[in-house]
């Protein structure tokens, strides 16, 4: 029924924090188990912090069926032990000795802690690879600073260019910077971890040793921002403000009923947008000749096109410039993008039913690989779910030596 | 020294903008060999700024030079059908090919999936697009801030009571970028062990999607729309920026559980905050961030960003400055670990950017080399690698097949 994926045949162990929490580790090695690795979840007996959070299918909290950790740990196997006990540690050790690949998700003191450097792990395990991502890094002067998503899109300067261009509604000199309520930096450091993972397996067939890779959540951020930085490194104000943003339009402004972006920056848009108001007698205004001109004079311009986008809802503007070309749209809520035909036509959305039968849905894999597509090979596991079957399997534990363990197993 | 780990791998790159170049400059830096193939009639951000001191040149923008380092450049207009067969010359000895222009524009050139299958069966091919390939929208135009405001971000992102806001740093593109690169690096690997390429589609807008899991489980569960609530944070208080000493300079504090906050409160010199009900548990602090907030800053704006942050790091307390792009790129944290890196350009001399976010075995796991200049290796490509004589290559010049 499945196709093998990709990564089919190798194994990872994934251990994230389970004091705080981590996206970053436990999306990476979805990530890495969507592509067809046998991911091993390493929990902690009382389990991972996001069976916690939410939300929940009826409402009532179950740390079986917490959205996030669902969303997070699918293509996983669980396994659940007390890695601070002895024998807990051991079969830890032992896993990760079994294994291609260690994602670590944790803050640097605590991978220090525990002592998961490769270093130590390569002597049992010269293949292995360790993945780990912490807040700033483990090397570098502020390498012990603790930090979350917050912290992140703040010290990678994210949340000072936000809102972005061209956003500027409001003042946007005078507001705080902004962070969007999202794991955000934790995604996207998921993602460059799982590429930062199979670059490295890509390397181990050539060189024949695994390596240990050090991702900062804070360079996570900084690292999609080359714009931004361009800016800076090329010693050229970033604008912020329409008047100097070099052509016109290219302005977000309210509508009939929400917000809108309209962007005609080439003439040939601009005369469509102009044909679209009924070629008012101020199009043809010299200070609206170019696009240069209408930036010169955006504060005589904004309030034209405001009669314009406020005599329409933001679904009209979007067909009316969408059929010439003319890329303008307007603010989707979550449940206009979910509800989208084109969504919807995409399959992109996962079916998914809670335990008393609610229906919902979580959000599928961006990517379609022809010959290695995303499969959810399974539902993110239970407690525990998987503690005897992969301590069995990847380890040959006895039956005894699990009665033994106490570990917890189901 | 780790070994690069896309030796010997080629690929043609026909990215616009910033999301695939994007893509295509990080394969670059891990050792593949990337052939930009630009064309002089629809050029992008080679003449869009940021220029080099303001100054304009096709050489000189840092938007183009900062994700096209370390790829070749070779020109070829791709309206002339000689410049198409180029293109397909190339794509005949490359293993990756890339684009991102509008839904249909690479077929109607004849160098779509089914035509380069054919020149190349094992081709790994991946078209990027807004809104994808496939569906009701596929033709829609769409540049970053289109995709923040369907793909439902916008709506999860700006002030309590506020409008929806779009994200900084044409994140969509970045970010899409990153899910590129992990399906390029899985599809060389499979190609490794089985010998098979395969096409690659990905949907920007689906890509920022990915972020929401929480938002599209309420919406589809009860109809339940999320609230903007700024920097806020459903469980953590404090968990915001706060305003330091002198002008446009913040702090990030979030505050995960009590003893955090007893700390806090200790460093700030007010340590009764942490017995006073309204702020002594996580709980309590939720309800009361309106008047807990303006006590921290009280304490924040007497203070420079760092003296802060040290002082709540020392404590125990996640703390972090809020950074522009030119702070971003003289830390000395990030520059010590090798962050900021700084290739050589023959036209605009070295400068900084921003390279891997993470270390292999303590070093970069990749090279960061000079963008190419406009059609600089228009002989290395045409003449060395495809073996055009020189008759013929003068006769494309002369033709502005090659620019």
């Amino acid at each position: 029924m499945f196709q093998e994926g990709a990564l089919s045949g190798l194994k990872v162990v994934e251990l994230s924090d389970q004091i705080s929490g981590q996206v970053a580790g436990s999306f990476c090695a979805r990530l890495l188990g969507d592509a067809g690795a046998d991911v091993v979840k390493v929990e902690s007996l009382q389990g991972d912090p996001y069976r916690r959070t939410g939300p929940y299918p009826g409402g009532v909290p179950d740390p079986d069926w917490s959205g996030l950790f669902l969303y997070l740990n699918s293509n996983k196997r669980g396994v659940s032990l007390d890695i601070e006990s002895p024998e807990g540690r051991a079969a830890l050790l032992e896993l990760v000795a079994a294994s291609d690949f260690l994602v670590l998700g944790q803050n640097s003191l605590e991978v220090e802690r525990l002592g998961l450097r490769r270093e130590k792990l390569a002597v049992a395990n010269p293949g292995l690879i360790v993945t780990t991502i912490t807040p700033f890094g483990l090397t570098g002067p502020n390498s012990a600073y603790l930090g979350d998503d917050l912290i992140a899109i703040s010290a990678g300067g994210m949340a000072y260019a936000t809102p972005g261009i061209p956003d500027s509604v409001g003042d946007p000199d005078l507001e705080p910077p902004l962070r969007s309520n999202t794991n955000m930096a934790g995604y996207l450091a998921g993602v460059q971890g799982a590429m930062a993972s199979v670059a490295a397996l890509l390397s181990r067939t050539i060189q024949g040793t695994g390596c240990e890779i050090d991702l900062s959540m804070q360079e996570a951020v900084a690292a999609v921002m080359p714009f931004e930085l361009a800016h800076a490194s090329y010693h050229e104000a970033k604008p912020r403000k329409p008047e100097v943003f070099g052509v016109m339009p290219n302005a977000y402004l309210p509508c009939q009923d929400g917000y809108v972006v309209v962007m005609a920056v080439m003439e040939a848009h601009w005369r469509n947008l102009m044909d679209l108001a009924d070629n008012p007698d101020w199009a043809e205004l010299e200070v609206f000749s170019s696009g240069v001109e209408r930036a010169r004079n955006w504060d005589a311009l904004e309030p034209l096109l405001l009669e314009w986008t406020m005599a329409h809802t933001g679904a009209e503007i979007a067909q009316l410039a969408q059929d010439r070309g003319i890329p303008c749209f307007p603010a989707y809520t979550v449940g206009q993008m979910v509800d989208s035909a084109h969504v919807t036509e995409r399959g992109f959305m996962v079916d998914m039913q809670g335990p008393g039968g609610q229906k919902f849905k979580l959000p599928g894999y961006p990517v379609r690989l022809e010959r290695t597509p995303w499969q959810l090979f399974r539902p993110a596991p239970k407690l525990g779910e998987h503690t005897s079957e992969v301590l069995g399997e990847w380890l040959g534990y006895s039956a005894e030596q699990l009665l033994k363990f106490g570990v917890g197993a189901r | 020294m780790n070994v690069l780990p896309l030796q010997g791998v080629r690929i043609a790159d026909f990215g616009q903008i910033i999301a695939v170049p994007y893509t295509a400059q990080m394969l670059a830096w891990l050792g593949a060999e990337v052939v930009l193939i630009e064309t002089e009639q629809r050029l992008t951000t080679r003449i869009w700024p940021p220029f080099a001191e303001a100054e304009p040149g096709v050489n000189r923008s840092g938007g183009f030079n900062m994700v096209n380092s370390g790829k070749m450049s070779c020109t070829l207009n791709l309206r002339d059908p000689d410049g198409v067969e180029l293109a397909r010359q190339i794509i005949s000895v490359s293993d990756v090919v890339m684009e991102n222009y509008s839904s249909g524009t690479m077929e109607r050139m004849g160098l779509g999936y089914q035509d380069v299958r054919s020149l190349r069966p094992d081709v790994i091919y991946l078209s990027l697009g807004a809104f994808g390939r496939t569906g009701p929208m596929k033709d829609l135009v769409g540049f970053h801030s289109v995709i923040n405001l369907f793909s439902g971000l916008a709506s999860v992102t700006g002030h309590k009571g506020s409008h929806p806001r779009i994200m900084g740093g044409l994140f969509p593109d970045a970010f899409s970028g990153c899910y590129c690169v992990l399906a390029l690096l899985e599809a060389l690997y499979h190609r490794a062990n089985t010998g098979e390429g395969q096409h690659i589609e990905v949907a920007m807008t689906e890509a920022l999607a990915t972020l929401l899991p929480e938002a599209v489980m309420e919406y589809t569960l009860d109809g339940t729309e999320p609230e903007r609530v700024g920097n806020r944070h459903k469980e953590k208080a404090p968990h915001n920026v706060f305003p330091c000493q002198g002008e446009e300079n913040w702090v990030a504090i979030s505050v995960e559980n009590d003893v955090q906050f007893q700390a806090l409160a200790n460093v700030a010199g007010n340590p009764g905050w942490a017995d006073d009900p309204r702020f002594a548990t996580s709980e309590a602090r939720l309800k009361h961030q309106d008047e807990l907030e303006p006590l921290i800053q009280q304490w924040t704006e007497r203070l420079q960003v760092q003296e802060v942050v040290r002082g709540l790091q020392d404590a125990g307390v996640p703390a972090g400055p809020v950074l522009d792009s030119a702070q971003v790129l003289s830390d000395p944290h990030m520059i010590e670990r090798g962050f900021v890196q700084f290739p050589g350009h023959s036209v605009v001399g070295a400068r900084p950017l921003g390279a891997f976010p993470w270390a292999v075995d303590g070093g970069q796991p990749g090279v960061a080399r000079s963008a190419p200049l406009f059609g600089e290796h228009n002989v290395k490509v045409l003449q060395e690698l495809l073996q055009v004589p020189d008759a013929e290559f003068k006769r494309l010049v002369e033709n502005g097949v090659i620019a």
